[in-house]
């Protein structure tokens, strides 16, 4: 027998076991709508991409780190110092993440200006909110994990902003810290969240919008739909799949260069007594919330301050969450104001974060 | 005119407004304090930062070389994906595999 009915025999062997046939068929039956807002289709793979990195770089770094109060801080030092290469895999693993989680926004946002959240898709959104906070997750507990004095300081005020929470707050901060105060136990605790519970999360998560969005297909933006002229659509299998790869190529470039020449720092190990340093800053992706916890008044009438943004930012966060239900009818007023807030979501998170960086 | 005007009116209280924020940080003599105090504590604080770079110039080098072929690899990749797009497009609008199917 030859090398090709070799390979043919392989693959009907496991087409009958795997089924693969099937996948590729419904890979090259899938179509991708092109318009002017066809850009935003590759937001998602995008953040797959960066996701993939993260895993495979997350990894590496688990061999060599040690989350203990006494080996956190060296073993990190130890990567990037007496590991080959250790120091461009965690600059990679750091750099990604924040890639990561900027195309997470772009992604949603555009979903938001677009109105891809309209019926039937209300789930995948529903689903893409519960993304983005799990994403956030991976960033909170992950930058505690250096243990540095910064890392240290922005994580006890981190989980002191539950507290504000009125009934279940004290329970939510004990719950994260693993006890009253940041100790070596919210440290082994945010190292379980960060490699084992997570995880688990963001793997459902991914699977259950993966689905719907297979199932569902691609929304048109509603500027697109309302035209009613028909639409030019690509298939996935090939044609798709090759621009995909030219974006992921520009950006692993991008990853890459900036992660060799622009190396996250290591500061000397938290100490548990010491004042919290000057200039205590969380990562850029939450300095917009971070800014408005700090320029808000202590009292607002009865209520205290705190306690009054941390439901107002929860609010937000439930009509962010029910806005497929909210926005039903997009074309009308309504959604046209919902758009509107879209735009000044964007502004007021920008200016947020330049203040917060001045 | 008028209507010039009011835009340029508008136009400068939006840009006014935009930052008045930043206006609120304009504390000359002590930015200036707080600057030499913050360099005397960076220096303390760097002594035991660590800072990555490569160890040696060996490694420096091998870097720096495969900077250069990444993105020389990227731009032949993908400038062979465009070739790929342009064809596999061709055979699409000329329903190559369609008609191949029947």
């Amino acid at each position: 027998m030859n090398l090709l009915g070799k390979k043919k025999r392989a693959q009907s062997w496991f087409d009958e076991r795997f089924g693969i046939s099937g996948i590729v068929k419904f890979l090259r039956e899938k179509k991708i709508p092109q318009h002017k807002h066809s850009l935003w289709y590759y937001t998602g793979s995008a953040i797959m991409l960066f996701f993939v990195i993260q895993v495979i770089t997350g990894f590496m770094l688990v061999f060599y780190y040690n989350p203990t109060l006494a080996e956190a801080n060296k073993s990190v030092g130890r990567i990037m110092t007496e590991i080959p290469m250790g120091w461009i895999i965690r600059s990679i693993h750091s750099w990604s993440s924040s890639f990561m989680i900027a195309f997470v926004f772009i992604h949603l946002l555009s979903i938001w200006i677009t109105k891809a959240y309209r019926k039937p898709r209300e789930l995948t959104w529903m689903s893409g909110v519960f993304l983005l906070c799990v994403t956030l997750a991976f960033g909170f507990t992950g930058y505690l994990l250096p243990w540095d004095d910064l890392s240290l300081s922005a994580t006890k005020v981190g989980t002191d902003i539950p507290r504000s929470i009125p009934i279940v707050g004290v329970w939510v901060t004990k719950l994260l810290r693993g006890g009253e105060d940041v100790t070596g136990d919210t440290l082994t605790r945010f190292f379980g969240f960060h490699v084992c519970i997570l995880p688990v999360f963001i793997f459902i998560l991914l699977a259950v919008h993966v689905y719907l969005i297979q199932k569902q297909g691609m929304s048109l933006p509603l500027a697109v739909e309302s035209k009613k002229e028909k639409i030019q659509e690509l298939p996935f299998w090939p044609n798709f799949v090759y621009r995909e790869s030219v974006v992921w190529l520009i950006l692993l470039g991008i990853l890459f260069t900036v992660a060799i020449f622009l190396p996250p720092s290591l500061d000397k190990s938290a100490d548990l007594m010491a004042p919290a340093p000057e200039g205590i800053r969380p990562e850029w992706y939450f300095l917009f919330l971070f800014q408005a916890l700090k320029i808000f008044p202590a009292k607002i009438l009865f209520i205290n301050g705190d306690t009054f943004i941390v439901i107002l930012i929860l609010v937000e966060f439930l009509l962010f969450f029910f806005l497929p239900f909210l926005d039903n009818k997009p074309a009308e007023m309504k959604g046209k104001f919902i758009t509107f807030l879209a735009y000044v979501t964007i502004v007021y998170a920008v200016v947020m974060t330049v203040w917060s960086l001045l | 005119m008028m209507w010039k005007m009011k835009r340029l009116l508008v136009f400068s209280l939006l840009i006014f407004l935009l930052f008045s924020f930043f206006l609120l940080k304009l504390n000359f003599a002590q930015e200036v304090m707080e600057e030499e105090q913050n360099k005397i504590t960076q220096a303390e604080e760097n002594a035991e930062k660590i800072v990555p770079s490569p160890k040696d110039i060996k490694e420096s080098i091998g870097i720096y070389v495969f900077v250069v072929w990444m993105w020389i690899a990227i731009i032949v990749l993908i400038y062979i994906l465009r070739l790929k797009i342009k064809e596999v497009d061709r055979l699409f609008y000329i329903r190559f595999f369609s008609a191949k199917k029947k």
